[in-house]
């Protein structure tokens, strides 16, 4: 009785143990694979930065561009949501704009769109955005 | 050797071709127009920098980079 209870009972010790690595293993390809999906996302983004913004986004994680109609200059921050940032004239973020290539895009390539709609069709962009209010500085309120 | 790069979910796929060779350059043109017809912008890249929009097919594009339509986040 006690050898047919602790065969079984072995055996599923294993698969359980083997199911935890095959997880783990699945877990960590899945990781592997997003991880150079985003690494090719950033390098295609620096190819197609000019050389001021490529340092703006090694510098600070962000980099500006200045929209094709209006002249109006944006800050595209890391992300894939939420992260264009229409600037006032002393540079401080004063409307957030929200719009996203379709599709799962990883970040990189995520900001290349942003960059080339805004710079090649900024009404276009904007068109179908979705505005987001910015908090305000803490300076700014405090003198309002 | 120019290329053709397609933003997707699996990341960036480039297609590169030697615009000199007729083949090469219709199957480019018919992968320009199948992606714009489905909803994704053509852009190229100047050597200076600038960026453009490309509505119709060039072959003398070195770059040409292709997202998917915008839509609000």
């Amino acid at each position: 009785m006690a050898v047919w209870l602790t065969v079984p009972a072995s055996w599923i010790g294993r698969a359980v143990l083997y199911l935890i690595h095959a997880v783990q293993t699945a877990q960590s390809r899945r990781r592997a694979r997003f991880e150079s999906r985003a690494v090719r996302g950033i390098t295609l983004l620096r190819e197609w930065l000019s050389p001021q913004q490529r340092q703006q986004l090694e510098c600070f994680n962000h980099f500006e561009v200045i929209g094709c109609d209006s002249g109006k200059s944006y800050r595209i921050q890391h992300g894939v949501c939420q992260n264009v940032l229409e600037l006032d004239g002393d540079g401080r973020p004063r409307m957030g704009w929200c719009f996203i290539p379709e599709g799962n895009l990883v970040p990189g390539d995520v900001m290349l769109a942003q960059k080339i709609a805004l710079e090649t069709d900024e009404r276009g962009a904007l068109a179908v955005a979705k505005q987001f209010l910015v908090p305000p500085l803490p300076h700014v309120v405090a003198a309002t | 050797m120019a290329t053709q790069i397609v933003m997707d979910h699996t990341g960036d796929t480039r297609h590169h071709f030697d615009a000199k060779d007729l083949k090469a350059l219709a199957e480019a043109e018919r992968r320009f127009k199948a992606l714009t017809g489905n909803g994704f912008t053509a852009a190229t890249r100047q050597a200076s920098g600038d960026v453009s929009i490309a509505r119709s097919f060039d072959p003398n594009a070195e770059e040409t980079v292709f997202y998917p339509r915008l839509v609000g986040g």
